[in-house]
């Protein structure tokens, strides 16, 4: 007896599609994050670390060991900047 | 109305429109981001305790930023001196628990094989932070209470 194999397409795409979604996701989080998982749990703390590591390495989650910050850091805090005044 | 420009587009570097005085011994901010700092946080406490303590004290005494500039010097230029330490004696070991901290959402618990060898490193050639009187460093206790799979 012929087994109606044309059914079971609709399964075989549903999930197709759910992992392709799934890891267009992924993908595209990790492209974000420079191929490292998404930081969760983030509090004021490590928002200000991330901010840090941005004026520091120009990226939120760049990294270095230097113990010395390059030339711009101590003026680049938008804390202090109301107005910029170019030379 | 005036626009907006943006200062990152500038193609001209920053002019600070008040400066320290000169009298002010100028010292560069420390560069380490966020991984290795939390790394190496329990080295930098027990390397620079002292200079650490004595920041925090005058801060309580007075807020006012004026007032703490020579302890707040001393702490960064300590904290240097450590990194500076740990760059040149134990790089591999700190670079490997660093980045094991980036990819486990900064979880020190997440990453205790890498910081066994680090504090193994350290402990052989610079300080290490004393633990509390009769508990286990916690990267020798046997069952913690948070792993990174439940057990």
């Amino acid at each position: 007896m012929p087994v109606p194999w044309e059914a079971l397409i609709p399964f075989g795409l549903v999930t197709t599609m759910f992992a392709a979604a799934g890891t267009l996701l992924n993908v595209s989080k990790r492209a974000q994050n420079q191929g490292k998982p998404v930081r969760y749990h983030i509090d004021a703390w490590d928002e200000m670390m991330m901010d840090r590591d941005k004026r520091l390495t120009g990226h939120k989650r760049g990294q270095s060991t230097n113990p010395y910050a390059p030339e711009g850091f101590e003026t680049s805090s938008i804390w202090y900047t109301e107005r910029v005044e170019t030379s | 109305m005036s626009i907006f420009h943006n200062p990152e587009d500038s193609s001209k570097p920053y002019k600070e429109p008040t400066p320290l005085p000169d009298d002010v011994p100028k010292v560069k901010e420390l560069g380490t981001t966020s991984a290795p700092l939390k790394s190496a946080a329990f080295f930098i406490g027990a390397h620079c305790k002292e200079y650490n303590e004595d920041f925090m004290l005058c801060k309580n005494e007075n807020r006012d930023p004026a007032h703490c500039l020579k302890e707040g010097r001393r702490v960064t230029r300590c904290a240097q001196d450590m990194i500076t330490k740990m760059r040149e004696n134990c790089l591999q070991e700190w670079d490997k628990h660093w980045n094991c901290l980036e990819l486990n959402n900064h979880e020190y618990y997440m990453c205790r094989k890498p910081e066994r060898t680090l504090n193994k490193c350290m402990f052989e050639k610079l300080t290490i932070p004393g633990t509390p009187e009769g508990q286990t460093p916690i990267h020798e206790v046997k069952r913690p209470v948070f792993t990174g799979v439940q057990k």
